[in-house]
């Protein structure tokens, strides 16, 4: 029973990931790459956040829940020499890996959540800072009844979340389930609360 | 013999009595019977002597036949767009997976043009799938892939290139093959090899007295052995026991094994068996066996992808490896290698004008040896104590496993690059080094150094120095402080100075900086970018070793951790991969990674043995881990790590911590981007003095391996729980942003401080008031 409705919610939290998947497709890579010296003739590029991983003729898209005073704010902290960066979201997927991340979710479909992991750590490579694919490695160890891991990676995805509210809510909630079909009623509910709150 | 001897010897006198003539016909009788004895004594020895050259042959066949050394692969290269790579690395990968430059559409070749690629893959068998033959088109710019176009075969937006294999684990007898089956193998390979060796061998049984009588001749009209008129299945047996001794007893054994194969075996076990088993080189200490793995080691090929003029080659060596070593002797080998494409021709096996166009072409031999032994015997060392944790030492040298693992060349040779060539510079000939690097969100171990000479396989520093820490120990001191945000946050201020411990046996501790010298009052990020000591001594004390320990023991280290306050300044051993497993959780906002070698295992055929999946557990709070990463990359800009900017460019955002122990005895430094994490250690091997430090010992090496590689900034997410304010460090107070001290630091929410100066540094009046009601 408990099962039963565990892939029930479980579902839904995976709609709302494959939502979000979507949602990343849309755009490239996060960050741009480090260039090493005397491999091209071209400057290397500034340092890399948010903001400045971005071409510069791509409009700047605010999302709601980032705060336009603190990236103006981190801007003016990277333009000061040597000063610690941070940034507000993890990466978005490049499509090699939401390609990889559609493999899984169909070997998912067809109850094989073995191979379904192995796509989506070939994913995780590509893409180590994408909190999307966590949530999936999640979905994936819960179909293989596999819910200690599960848990964890749900924990790393919230991680690399960041101000992504929807991201946040998804991932709260997975956690919600998978604890609760672990047993720890109350370790759900605080869960619950965090997504509701958003 | 005796009685032999005296029955000849009345013969010779003369003239005899009846009395000796009977005496002699009773001798002659005897000497029948003694004759007749050692007739049957010989038959039953030689029935004995069958039997044991039987199981001789037939143990040797089938042992032969089965023992396989496992191979070891790197992780294949994944292709897709925006995959990063530079033009160099990808052509460094391709050679090193035996592609070869060509024109990028004969498989297992590429082209370039600058930044422009043509691959043709072979396709390859992995674990989770099979990857099939592809042409494809890409381009590399800014070291990242661009427009990768599957130009033939099935479309796919990410492909993977076959495995480098980068070593193996072999039979003690340092014997090597790659099996091929029979109905593999090129078609013409065969015929050929039988046109050449053994023309009847589907007629033989074993020996082919005629041949032998043929050669026989030959050899005595030579005057010497020019001719053999051994059949295959003679070399095969002569193979197994690899004695160079031509006596006669030797031949005479060979042919009775030769028969004994015949009547236990087909013609096809023993020609595919044969096939596996000839000796055709040398490399090193390991030999050559079987045209499987002769066709990589000279070619750099598949034996299914040889051309006619290669396996001409390969055969034609079959007659002497050494003596037709087409890379040393060329002219010998092309000579030979024409004689057996003119012997293919009249075999009716090649047309006059492909056999023409065969004699006309080189050699087409790969530059060198495809694979050397071992050529990264620090990381083998490594995947094989993996191994053996689920895997029998001999079913390791023997079962032909397939070992997948997460060994990145490109990044290997940077590290080796970083190690040799930044040793020699650091003065101390006996100064050896370690260099462990990570993929930072997978623990994948991606390059391995163990010693000065990354070639030599001896003993591995990266696994087994265990040595003092030092201050690398600090970053766990200050995480169990900040995972208590009610009692430090980054700007608490801590004492630089001096203090004495006493214990209770009566010995007294007082610990210095390494300057010896004393600041008054530090705030903690400060303290931790600088390296001081008091103070982190002061802060562990404060919130109790037990608290370090069990962080450091929650991180992953496996070391004896002593109860005495010098271990809060690195009194603790740990070997390099140790302290890479422990920095995991740092660089990753507080998820202990176990550190990998291995993806997964397959039995020869293919059949998936073991995986070993990413595996993540939270041991900290992200929050507390945040700020201390704030710290660590204020180490790499300001504090004690900022000489890695002397060789590594701004753009690339960096965090880390040195570490030193007395007199320089080890030098330290540890730390990461947003992909990789990098330990170094430099010390010498006597434990003796050096006059370097973190900074000027190993950071020099971490440097120098982090330019070489294309990577991403760290710029971590900010987690849940932290916010970044701008602080006034030295009043603790919020500030303005236009203020010239403002810092823009992170706060776990609720630790930032409470009241807010102007840039003046004056508190408003109103809030001080209230303030000096608090605290008064």
């Amino acid at each position: 029973m408990m099962r039963v409705q565990m892939r029930a919610r479980v579902f839904r939290s995976a709609v709302v990931c494959a939502v979000l998947l979507l949602a990343g497709c849309a755009s490239g890579p996060g960050g741009g790459i480090y260039v090493p010296a005397g491999e091209r003739p071209q400057a290397p590029k500034p340092p890399l956040t948010d903001g400045a991983a971005k071409p510069a003729d791509e409009p700047q898209v605010w999302r709601k829940s980032e705060q336009p005073f603190e990236q103006k704010s981190q801007q003016k902290a990277q333009q000061q020499t040597g000063v610690p960066g941070y940034r507000e979201s993890g990466d978005q997927m490049p499509a090699a890996a939401a390609g990889l991340v559609k493999e899984a979710d169909t070997l998912m479909a067809q109850g094989n959540g073995a191979a379904a992991i192995t796509r989506l750590e070939r994913a995780q490579r590509i893409a180590p800072r994408s909190a999307a694919v966590y949530f999936k490695l999640s979905e994936a160890y819960v179909m293989t009844g596999q819910l200690g891991s599960a848990e964890q990676f749900t924990l790393k995805g919230l991680s690399l979340a960041g101000r992504d509210e929807r991201l946040q809510r998804s991932g709260w909630l997975l956690l919600a389930d998978i604890r609760r079909a672990r047993g720890n009623v109350a370790g759900a509910q605080q869960a619950e609360s965090r997504a509701a709150s958003l | 013999m005796k009685n032999t001897d005296k029955a000849r010897k009345p013969g010779r006198k003369k003239p005899a009595s009846r009395k000796q003539l009977a005496a002699a016909q009773y001798r002659r009788k005897g000497f029948w019977r003694i004759l007749l004895r050692l007739a049957l004594l010989g038959l039953v020895l030689l029935a004995g002597w069958m039997v044991y050259l039987d199981a001789q042959v037939t143990s040797r066949f089938e042992g032969r036949r089965f023992e396989v050394p496992s191979r070891v692969y790197a992780r294949p290269l994944e292709l897709y767009s925006g995959a990063p790579v530079s033009a160099a690395a990808l052509e460094q990968e391709l050679a090193l997976a035996g592609f070869h430059k060509g024109d990028g559409s004969r498989s297992g070749s590429y082209q370039r043009s600058g930044g422009r690629f043509l691959i043709s893959s072979r396709g390859f068998d992995f674990p989770d799938g099979k990857e099939p033959r592809r042409h494809l088109a890409l381009s590399i710019a800014g070291d990242q892939v661009q427009n990768l176009q599957v130009v033939k075969g099935p479309d796919s937006a990410i492909v993977r290139l076959e495995p480098a294999q980068i070593g193996g684990i072999y039979p003690a007898h340092q014997e090597d093959r790659i099996l091929v089956q029979l109905d593999k193998l090129p078609e013409l390979l065969p015929p050929a090899l039988m046109a050449v060796e053994d023309r009847r061998f589907y007629d033989h049984h074993g020996i082919a007295p005629l041949s032998i009588a043929r050669a026989m001749l030959a050899n005595v009209r030579a005057g010497g052995i020019v001719q053999g008129g051994s059949t295959l299945t003679q070399q095969l047996v002569k193979n197994f026991f690899l004695t160079r001794e031509q006596t006669l007893l030797r031949k005479g054994n060979e042919a009775l094994m030769s028969i004994l194969l015949e009547l236990h075996y087909s013609k096809s076990d023993i020609l595919e068996t044969y096939l596996n088993e000839v000796y055709l080189g040398q490399a090193g200490a390991r030999s050559i066996h079987g045209f499987g793995l002769a066709s990589q080691f000279y070619f750099a090929e598949a034996l299914e992808d040889l051309l006619p003029h290669q396996l001409a080659l390969l055969v034609g060596m079959v007659k002497g490896p050494s003596y037709y070593n087409p890379r040393r002797h060329p002219q010998r080998a092309t000579a030979r290698r024409n004689l057996v494409l003119d012997q293919m021709q009249q075999a009716g096996l090649l047309g006059e004008a492909d056999a023409q166009r065969a004699r006309s072409l080189p050699l087409g031999v790969s530059d060198k040896a495809s694979f050397s032994q071992n050529r990264y015997p620090a990381y083998i060392d490594l995947v094989r104590r993996h191994l053996a944790r689920d895997y029998k030492e001999e079913d390791l040298r023997s079962e032909g496993l397939r070992v997948f693992t997460t060994l990145n060349p490109a990044m290997q040779m940077a590290a080796e690059k970083a190690v040799t060539e930044t040793l020699p510079r650091l003065g101390d000939k006996a100064l050896e080094s370690a260099l462990v690097v990570t993929a930072k969100d997978s623990g994948e171990v991606l390059a391995l150094v163990g010693g000065r000479d990354p070639r030599y396989a001896g003993f591995n520093r990266a696994l087994d120095a265990s040595r003092q820490i030092g201050s690398l120990v600090k970053p766990f001191v200050y995480l169990a402080a900040l995972s208590q945000p009610q009692r430090y946050t980054l700007i608490t201020p801590l004492q630089d100075t001096r203090f004495t411990l006493k214990f209770e046996n009566g010995t007294v501790w007082q610990p210095k900086n390494y300057d010896g010298l004393e600041r008054g009052e530090v705030p903690l990020h400060q303290a931790l970018s600088k390296s001081y000591n008091l103070p982190v001594v002061r802060v562990g004390l404060d919130i109790g070793l037990a608290e370090v320990k069990s962080t450091l023991q929650a991180f992953g280290t496996d070391s004896a951790i002593s109860d005495y306050p010098s271990m809060l300044l690195g009194a603790v051993a740990m070997t390099p991969v140790n302290v890479a497993q422990i920095y995991q959780g740092l660089a990753t906002s507080g998820f202990n990674t176990p550190l990998r070698t291995i993806r997964e295992v397959t039995d020869a055929g293919g059949e998936p043995l073991s995986r070993y999946s990413l595996q993540v557990n939270q041991v900290a709070d992200p929050a507390a881990v945040h700020l201390l990463q704030y710290a660590m990359q204020e180490t790499m800009q300001e504090g004690t790590g900022r000489s890695a900017y002397n060789t590594v460019p701004r753009a690339l955002a960096l965090a880390g911590k040195t570490g030193t122990t007395d007199d320089g005895r080890d030098a330290w430094f540890a730390g990461f981007s947003g992909d990789l994490l990098a330990v170094v250690w430099v010390g010498r091997d006597d434990n003796g003095a050096t006059p370097l430090t973190g900074a000027t010992g190993a950071l020099p090496v971490w440097s120098k391996f982090m330019a070489q590689v294309p990577q991403h900034s760290f710029t971590p997410v900010v987690p849940d729980g932290v916010q970044y304010h701008w602080v006034n460090v030295q009043q603790q107070a919020l500030t303005d942003e236009q203020c010239e001290n403002a810092r823009l630091m992170p706060f776990i929410t609720g630790s930032e401080p409470k009241q807010t100066i102007t840039c003046a540094g004056a508190l408003p009046q109103k809030i001080r008031g209230w303030f000096e009601g608090l605290f008064q």
